[in-house]
């Protein structure tokens, strides 16, 4: 799935949710999404999710083979879940960057962090996952947790990864994909329309922002598509682990 | 995913548990970084301990190379997390050890000498005072508890082997033992012996 890039007369338009929108947009509007739940995005995770987020997340720290020593990058790190057990498996002698383009999701989870302990071998950059800022070959893992949907061009934000992450090392997208039982997509479904747009009212009195979160997942590439734009943007080895009937799959590619 | 739920659950009660001992995760902090991988056979079960001074993780896989593999079969591995004495266990035949055992070793002792303060996890959700009340109250009652068994058991041994007869005493056991031993003894003896007279009465070949 690529997005839609106009002739050179009209602005280029991609997708927000199930609308169209000027690209020049888009990162505005994902940004408004996430200013609205950054401070209850946890709280939401667990109810939306039932917790199984957290299992999805331990089963990308499984894979990513991260070891003492190693400069880990954390895209989209939004509150921090992954970057905290990155910064305790790289030890004193490694490097955690949590990135996020959204800066009261990085507020969010810096907070969190550092209240945590978490200090002294993590760092906290705003960065568009598009135009990485960091040098070629640098890191040993990359990881982008729910974030890759709500980029524009994801094409430029995986070859920007590739950029920065050295030989042999690792690229893992966990994100939303489409179910693989036609029974589960129906329940997920009615699910995802109905009652996460309920819980956003309910609970943080933003019914759109879950709206869109639900939409954004259905315009995302699904298992197979993805796979193939990582392998385009240069990855070898990559496969892909079905999580939750395919709610969730968690990809993962080798830079040659 | 069952399966790490299951573990997820596993090391959140691991790691409270080790939190009780003053000196667990310390202990632990030199082992952060090693990855020690548990394979178990018959029915086959994988499990990595990555142990760091916040407690143990416990992943079903892990991408790396395990500094530390141990290979056992699953009952074995079963005795060795009930078993107080864990090295005894982990020095056994039927346990494999390949790479850096002393990461393993040194994880062993420190479940081996978990010495748990219970007082001070209740005393954070009761207060000091309650605490005190409660463990001296539950303290004084293990004693008595304790001596009540004691006193029972020796009553009941000594009502067996003395009065009803029922069961034969330690001590007469251990006479019977000696004379039986000392009878048998003399039987070779007196075998020997005749052994001996017998040699001595037939006519000797070169005669």
């Amino acid at each position: 799935m690529t997005d839609q890039r106009k002739g050179s007369d009209a602005e280029p338009t991609t997708h927000f949710g199930f609308k169209n929108v000027p690209e020049s947009q888009k990162a505005d509007k994902v940004a408004e999404v996430f200013h609205s739940v950054a401070g209850k995005y946890d709280l939401m995770n667990d109810v939306l999710s039932g917790g199984m987020h957290r299992l999805w997340k331990r089963f990308t720290i499984e894979l990513s083979g991260v070891r003492p020593g190693n400069k880990v990058l954390d895209i989209a790190g939004g509150t921090g879940d992954l970057a905290r057990k990155f910064s305790q498996l790289v030890g004193p002698t490694g490097h955690v960057v949590l990135a996020d383009i959204n800066a009261s999701m990085l507020k969010v989870g810096r907070d969190r962090l550092l209240d945590k302990g978490v200090a002294g071998n993590i760092e906290f950059v705003q960065a568009d996952a598009e135009k990485l800022p960091f040098p070629d070959n640098h890191f040993d893992c990359v990881t982008i947790a729910f974030g890759l949907r709500n980029v524009t061009h994801k094409e430029d934000a995986l070859r920007s990864m590739l950029r920065v992450l050295k030989p042999g090392g690792r690229l893992l997208v966990l994100e939303f994909s489409k179910p693989t039982n036609a029974l589960m997509s129906k329940v997920y479904d009615a699910y995802s329309f109905a009652f996460m747009p309920m819980v956003g009212k309910l609970v943080l009195n933003d019914a759109d922002s879950y709206r869109y979160l639900a939409e954004s997942i259905r315009m995302h590439p699904n298992q197979e598509t993805l796979k193939s734009m990582m392998v385009e943007a240069g990855f070898d080895r990559v496969t892909y682990h079905n999580m939750t009937s395919g709610i969730v799959a968690l990809h993962r590619g080798i830079k040659p | 995913m069952l399966l790490r739920g299951l573990l997820a659950s596993v090391e959140t009660g691991v790691n409270r548990v080790l939190r009780l001992d003053s000196t667990a995760l310390a202990r632990l902090r030199p082992l952060t970084g090693k990855v020690i991988a548990v394979r178990g056979s018959s029915p086959t079960v994988q499990l990595f301990i990555l142990p760091s001074d916040e407690g143990l993780m416990l992943a079903a896989e892990w991408a790396a190379d395990a500094d530390c593999t141990l290979r056992a079969p699953t009952s074995t591995l079963l005795r060795l997390t009930l078993s107080k004495d864990k090295s005894a266990v982990l020095h056994s035949p039927q346990v494999d050890l390949e790479g850096d055992s002393a990461a393993l070793m040194a994880l062993a002792a420190v479940l081996q000498d978990l010495e748990l303060d219970w007082e001070y996890e209740l005393s954070r959700w009761i207060g000091p005072v309650p605490t005190a009340l409660i463990g001296g109250h539950l303290r004084s009652r293990a004693n008595w508890y304790q001596q009540g068994f004691a006193s029972l058991n020796q009553n009941l041994a000594e009502y067996l082997s003395e009065e009803a007869r029922t069961l034969v005493g330690e001590r007469e056991a251990q006479a019977r033992f000696e004379q039986i031993d000392r009878l048998k003894l003399d039987l070779d003896r007196l075998e020997a012996r005749v052994e001996r007279l017998s040699r001595s009465l037939k006519p000797s070949d070169h005669a």
